[in-house]
């Protein structure tokens, strides 16, 4: 085992299937270097046949990728802001997601979408955005949402060899968290959840940067006496439901935390199947914690009224529990986004300071 | 018609404006006023102060996000502290600090701001359609970077400007750079004014340093639009001399900008050029230059104190809640 | 009061609203020759400009609402297909939903999408068949009805051309395609947004249906009524703003809930009326609520479709089941749903009526 930073895990998962099958390629905006420097060094290794910047095209780059699909090839079309994903809504919601069904499925659409997720950055409302309920409600598309680098790595790995369409999202905040991966070759198959820790009373079902509000609101807790079980389904299609169901056999209780808009969202559909499968183990309603009904504002003080916050997520942990404490510790996520600060010291782009 | 050495001085004047607050922001942001980020417009002003200088204030116009949009909504009227304002998140921010740094303000015909690079297209089609409908002569003015004219949101709108002889301007904003991108390795055609030609839209190259020619070139086609005669686009060719936001690393393709390039452009600055010609033509004294970069140095210095010591919203709940929903 | 078919109903309440305000126009493809929706009579009385033919450019259209609501009118964007929202979907779920809020409320967008949906017609296939309330309710700043009578569509159509936000008021095809009819009154009214309606009362399950599905439920109901189960049946009408109260009220008297939309199943509108129902109301439950909905999968074209989409028999035996009964009672299918030869039948097109 190593310890590496999120994005590097990201890049060694490209270099290494990009190297394996000849017939992987990668192209979008900046694929040669750019905001986020998860593609640095490809271009030097493979050449500019199989990592091509693209002009400012949603459209085209979607489309252009179902088209290499069904030419025989592995695109992977990095769409840098998960929130574009709409502006090619036509190309990845009903060409991508629906080509091989709709023509007998003799087909194969091996595509992966990669775009940075969420918000907490203060940035706007449609570069702070989280997609996963709209594509987790759009039948023929996967969609992996890693936490740790080594889920990262694994997932990607998996997600480039699928034969279906993967949408794969990384949290910005994310992307310099170090974890430890193995030195060999591993992949992580989908629809395993991932019990990111083990708890007794309570079962909180998270979904990508929320996993690391909740571990920590869960950590805060334990020292309070509370047990909090995490559980990161790490992709919601396919969706481990039956991981869920063990863990809420054993606490009779669930919060459900997701960084998307609330109404119509992954926490409805999670809490559904919850309650389809377990409702006569439940001991208390579900709890959902996801953004509120407004777009992400950006400014300085508006943001965190919106997106979901640790104390948000505790006093949902202390409603199912019945429980009344006082958790004025949490503290809410003011974080901001510094490039230079964050890519700076990863050794994998050399950032000129302006 | 030529230009009144009023409005000579005027447009020199706005050129020193705009690169004033340019420089206001970058410094802003350095020191952590800003919490977002700013995309610095240096060496590109004459673009927007050569199109926008002489709208009516009932003209539409939709900016893009380069310079955070200064060199044309400073021109078009808004204030620079109200634009201040609204990137320190202030209550007096033209969007109650809700957009970080989006400048929107309607009797200004500033309908905002897409967050999405080339989403004003469609949506200046259809402003333009409303002018139309109204009959008052109003033009709509698209200034968008050179990347977005790949959009198929463009091409789409093109087709319905044109058929429609729609008062739209479709104005480039060509400097040469997507993102981290030379635009020349995405592109097919050294001018993006060809573009019009499949479309019958009259085009237009001018040089974007030079802000009289801007001006010239612009104003024939807002006469034209005026005039029920239908939409033009306009290519002026310009240079990013900042990174694509301040901060971020400086590189194209992943490798660090050579300074050379950089410096070619910085010797036809457009503030320097305007400067030579109204020395040379006696339209402006060494001593009128230096009285003009003062009074808008000062103009600055005080907008920056200003916003920066207006109030923060008390209830920003009640600003979230009011935002969504009209009544 | 007096009968009228249901594309009559839009045909006032768009005629009604052009004549009484003049910045009302519409937009869209086929709006000046679209054999049902126009009647030559309103091209002759409002001229070419203000119903705005348009080529195939779906952003363009959608955006074109937005920046004419921007200026100061009030478009009404048609589409027969609301499966072509999804090529505009920057302009819809970004442009038209969030433009108010970025910009601190400056301004209003009091733009209509008005626009057909579903299935059911037999051929539509994958792209030409969808409802897209799942993605529609997700998004904040859209408001969004579905009638599902003449009187409820005119009403509701009225209420949104008035309304100061972007709303999507969608009807379903078959509809307007099978010629359904009903009472409307003869003076000018309006239908507030945010109201239930109970279609059909009764004392033993509540079934919330959206749409066509409302139609389907009421015949279910019917014939469940001659084997001794007395069903309710509550349309929403409108999904944003959602009257979650009138379902409360319901299910405390009947403790069980069934509902049904003819969206995809997954992350849609049948999860968030069954969680929010949860979060309120557990404690009226006596069984899990059951969900009806569109297969996890695109709709098939031709014959395949009845296996992806709701089924009467489908909603008779989530009735029973949350009903505790083991039997199946058969039920016929939909009645609505004649053969026409072609799609063009179903959809309403080649006969003389209008």
């Amino acid at each position: 085992m190593r310890e590496v930073r999120f994005i590097q895990a990201i890049n060694e998962a490209l270099l290494e299937e990009m190297k394996r099958d000849e017939t992987v390629f990668i192209f979008g905006e900046c694929v040669r270097g750019g905001t986020f420097p998860h593609t640095n060094g490809l271009f030097e290794k493979f050449g500019k046949d199989r990592v091509l910047d693209t002009s400012i095209s949603e459209n085209a780059i979607a489309g252009a990728a179902v088209g290499a699909a069904l030419a025989g090839y592995r695109p992977i079309a990095e769409l840098m802001f998960s929130d574009f994903f709409l502006i090619a809504g036509d190309e990845i919601c009903n060409k991508a997601a629906k080509w091989r069904f709709t023509h007998g499925m003799k087909l194969k659409m091996p595509i992966v979408y990669m775009a940075s997720t969420g918000g907490y950055i203060r940035s706007d409302s449609e570069h702070s955005q989280s997609v996963e309920s709209l594509i987790m409600h759009t039948p023929g598309l996967r969609i992996a949402i890693p936490t740790t680098p080594y889920d990262a790595k694994g997932l990607l790995k998996t997600a480039i060899r699928d034969d279906d369409p993967v949408v794969y999202l990384y949290h910005k905040l994310l992307l310099t968290k170090k974890g430890e991966i193995p030195d060999e070759e591993y992949t992580i198959p989908f629809g395993l959840a991932d019990v990111k820790k083990e708890g007794k009373d309570v079962t909180v079902v998270a979904v990508g940067f929320m996993v690391d509000l909740s571990l920590g609101v869960a950590n805060k807790l334990q020292e309070r006496g509370i047990s909090v079980e995490v559980i990161d389904p790490r992709t919601l299609e396919p969706f481990d439901i039956d991981t869920i169901v063990t863990s809420v056999k054993k606490t009779k209780r669930v919060v459900i935390v997701d960084e998307d808009t609330l109404r119509c969202g992954v926490t409805g559909e999670i809490g559904m199947q919850i309650m389809e499968k377990a409702f006569d183990y439940l001991d208390a309603p579900i709890q959902r914690v996801a953004a509120a009904n407004c777009p992400i504002p950006a400014g300085w003080y508006l943001e965190e009224h919106v997106l979901p916050q640790p104390p948000d997520i505790a006093a949902a942990i202390l409603k199912v529990l019945g429980k009344d404490m006082d958790i004025s510790d949490m503290k809410k996520e003011k974080v901001g986004f510094d490039a230079v600060k964050a890519f700076g010291d990863l050794g994998i782009t050399k950032v000129k300071q302006n | 018609m030529d230009l009144t050495k009023e409005q000579k001085i005027r447009l020199y004047t706005n050129l020193v404006r705009v690169r004033k607050l340019d420089e206001t922001m970058v410094k802003a942001l350095l020191t952590g006023k800003i919490s977002t980020f700013f995309h610095s417009g240096e060496g590109q002003e004459a673009v927007g102060v050569g199109a926008c200088s002489f709208l009516r204030e009932d003209d539409y116009l939709f900016p893009s996000h380069r310079g955070h949009a200064i060199s044309k909504t400073l021109i078009k009227g808004l204030p620079a502290r109200i634009i201040l304002a609204e990137h320190y998140g202030r209550i007096t921010g033209c969007c109650d600090g809700v957009s970080g740094f989006h400048t929107c303000d309607m009797k200004l015909g500033i309908p905002g701001m897409s967050g999405t690079l080339g989403g004003h297209f469609p949506l200046a089609v259809g402003m333009g359609l409303a002018a139309q409908l109204r009959g008052k002569k109003q033009v709509v003015m698209v200034i968008e970077g050179e990347g977005t004219y790949a959009r198929g949101t463009f091409h789409e709108s093109m087709i319905m400007a044109a058929t429609w002889k729609l008062p739209n301007l479709f104005i480039v904003e060509n400097n040469q750079i997507m993102g981290n991108t030379p635009v020349k390795i995405i592109h097919p055609k050294d001018d993006f004014a060809d573009l019009g030609f499949g479309y019958g839209v009259p085009a237009k190259v001018v040089d974007g340093q030079d802000v009289f020619a801007v001006h010239k070139e612009v104003q024939t086609a807002i006469d034209r639009a005026r005039a029920d005669e239908g939409p033009s686009l306009i290519e002026c060719k310009t240079y990013r001399i900042q990174p694509h936001a301040v901060g971020l690393p400086d590189t194209l393709l992943g490798r660090p900008r050579t300074q050379e390039e950089i410096e070619v452009w910085r010797k036809r600055d457009p503030i320097k050029l305007a400067q030579k010609r109204l020395l040379k033509e006696g339209v402006l004294t060494q001593v009128d230059i230096e009285k003009i970069d003062g009074g808008a140095a000062n103009e600055m210095e005080e907008a920056d104190r200003l916003a920066w010591a207006d109030p923060m919203p008390t209830d920003p709940k009640e600003i979230l809640k009011k935002a969504l929903y009209a009544e | 009061m007096r009968e009228i078919k249901f594309v009559q109903a839009i045909i006032e309440a768009l005629e009604e609203e052009m004549t009484r305000d003049e910045t009302v126009f519409i937009i869209g493809l086929n709006v000046q020759a679209d054999p049902i929706l126009t009647p030559v009579r309103l091209v002759e009385k409002f001229g070419t400009k203000r119903l705005r033919e348009v080529p195939i450019a779906e952003p363009g259209i959608l955006g074109c609402g937005v920046g004419a609501a921007l200026a100061g009118y009030r478009p009404i964007v048609h589409s027969r297909f609301v499966d072509f929202f999804m090529p505009a979907a920057d302009e819809l779920f970004h442009k038209a939903a969030k433009w108010r809020y970025i910009h601190g409320g400056k301004v209003t967008i009091p733009v209509t999408f008005l626009a057909g949906i579903g299935g059911y017609l037999g051929g539509g296939g994958p792209e030409h068949s969808q409802c897209l309330e799942g993605y529609i309710m997700h998004t904040p700043g859209l408001k969004l009805a579905i009638p599902t009578t003449p009187y409820d569509l005119k009403g509701l159509l009225k209420t949104a051309i008035r309304d100061n936000n972007p709303t999507v008021v969608l009807y379903h095809r078959i509809l307007v395609g099978a010629g359904t009819s009903g009472l409307v009154p003869e003076e000018e009214y309006t239908i507030p947004f945010g109201q239930a309606d109970i279609k059909r009362e009764g004392k033993d399950v509540t079934v919330v249906a959206t749409g066509l599905m409302v139609f389907m439920t009421l015949q279910v109901a019917d014939q469940l009524q001659e084997k001794g189960l007395d069903v309710e049946v509550l349309d929403p009408r409108t999904l944003e703003p959602l009257d979650i109260e009138t379902i409360l009220s319901s299910v405390k008297k009947t403790h069980r809930l069934v509902i049904v939309d003819e969206d995809t199943l997954r992350c849609s509108v049948g999860a968030e009326i069954g969680m929010q129902f949860m979060e309120k109301g557990f404690d009226y439950l006596d069984a899990p609520i059951k969900r009806v909905g569109a297969a996890n999968s695109p709709i098939p074209g031709g014959f395949m479709e009845c296996y992806a989409l709701p089924q009467p028999q489908d909603i008779a035996d989530a009735i029973t089941e949350v009903l505790g009964i083991k039997e199946s009672f058969q039920v016929k299918p939909l009645e609505l749903l004649k053969p026409g030869r072609h799609m063009g039948e179903r959809l309403g097109y080649g006969k003389k009526e209008n």
